[in-house]
């Protein structure tokens, strides 16, 4: 018996590099972009929705990349937003990888844009290993899944450096207090920033654009 | 189960790489980081299924764990990360501010996931010797 040794090349060596790929493509159109990963049924669409209006109403063209396992709903609720959007099934898999972002950048008149959301797949665990090339990423979860929902998931939170607890309107209804989540974010990821909204109402979605570096003016949207 | 994507492409990278290497591989090591969200179990699990009928259907997936290393700016620590939840114990996580002074740090190591090695059984020699 005998061992052989290789060079510590990444296993998903092909994936950071199409990730790489995707990161230069998007750069060198001047767009910013953005992944949204979060639970099933967080209000991560309804966030990228309303979103998609704030920015339009600052002047920004926004495209988007909705992710599931199947059918188009999402897709349609981008465009019926006003977004430039590219529907992608993921079948079986329960994460967005950067081979598919890339076929689906193919698909989006890429000059026209400003700004990209990739929403991932509701899945708190699997995408965090793959990433898409995207300039920012965030965690979208909703007082709805309970308040021991960053305890459960501590390690995307640790890496996470920017979370939105969605649904807060809710949170009495459902006997949460989102502040425990606040705290056990700071206590696992102390330099991360963390966000209440209300994304159905618009409340809390221009204090995650600012974060996000889209500083809106525009107090009529 | 996105451990089946990973053992997928951990295969298909590796299947190459021994081409010029014979002999039966017994066994392949793998460096896993403790920062990476990935289930030994399902690791394992998936590998089993997917090297069957390939040069590495004889193979084991070993996985040693690579305990997170942190680097500050501010006050030039090096060194193990703070922890949080069950310290030292099997669920903690690596907190990714620094222990002495607080700062954002940079992980110096924790999220590698690399092949380290294969062990390769020799091939018995012609005069039938013990191995």
């Amino acid at each position: 018996m005998h061992d052989v040794r290789f060079k510590g090349e990444d296993i998903l060596g092909r994936q950071l590099e199409l990730a790489e790929a995707n990161y230069k493509k998007l750069r060198e159109h001047g767009i910013r972009s953005v992944s949204v990963l979060g639970a099933i049924g967080s209000g991560k669409t309804t966030l990228i929705e309303r979103a998609i209006v704030r920015l339009r109403s600052e002047g920004l063209r926004v495209g988007t990349i909705a992710a599931d396992s199947a059918g188009d709903d999402d897709h349609r609720r981008f465009l019926a937003k006003g977004a430039c959007s590219v529907n992608v099934n993921t079948q079986d898999d329960c994460h967005l990888d950067a081979h598919t972002v890339d076929h689906a950048l193919d698909d989006l008149p890429l000059s026209e844009l400003d700004v990209l959301f990739v929403e991932n797949v509701g899945n708190l665990i699997c995408p965090a290993d793959f990433p898409l090339g995207t300039e920012r990423e965030i965690v979208v979860i909703s007082v709805t899944e309970g308040d021991d929902m960053v305890r459960k998931h501590p390690k995307i939170f640790a890496q996470t450096d920017l979370v939105v607890v969605n649904k807060v309107d809710l949170a009495a209804a459902v006997g949460v207090d989102p502040q425990r989540l606040v705290a056990d974010y700071a206590a696992i990821n102390p330099h991360g920033k963390i966000v209440l909204t209300e994304a159905k109402g618009g409340r809390g979605v221009d204090e995650v654009l600012a974060l996000l570096g889209f500083p809106c003016t525009n107090t009529q949207w | 189960m996105h451990e089946y994507a990973v053992v997928d492409e951990l295969i298909a990278s590796l299947l190459p790489r021994l081409e010029t290497i014979p002999g039966e591989v017994s066994a392949v090591f793998v460096r896993k980081g403790e920062l990476r969200i990935l289930s030994d179990r399902a690791l394992e699990n998936a590998f089993d299924l997917l090297s069957r009928g390939t040069r590495l259907g004889s193979a084991r997936l070993v996985i040693e764990n690579v305990v997170a290393v942190v680097g500050c700016a501010a006050c030039s620590y090096q060194g193990a990360s703070k922890y949080y939840g069950d310290e030292g114990g099997h669920s903690a996580i690596p907190v990714l501010a620094c222990p002495r002074c607080g700062a954002v740090v940079s992980v110096v190591c924790g999220r590698e996931l690399y092949v380290d090695r294969v062990a390769i059984k020799d091939d018995a020699p012609p005069w039938g010797g013990v191995q």
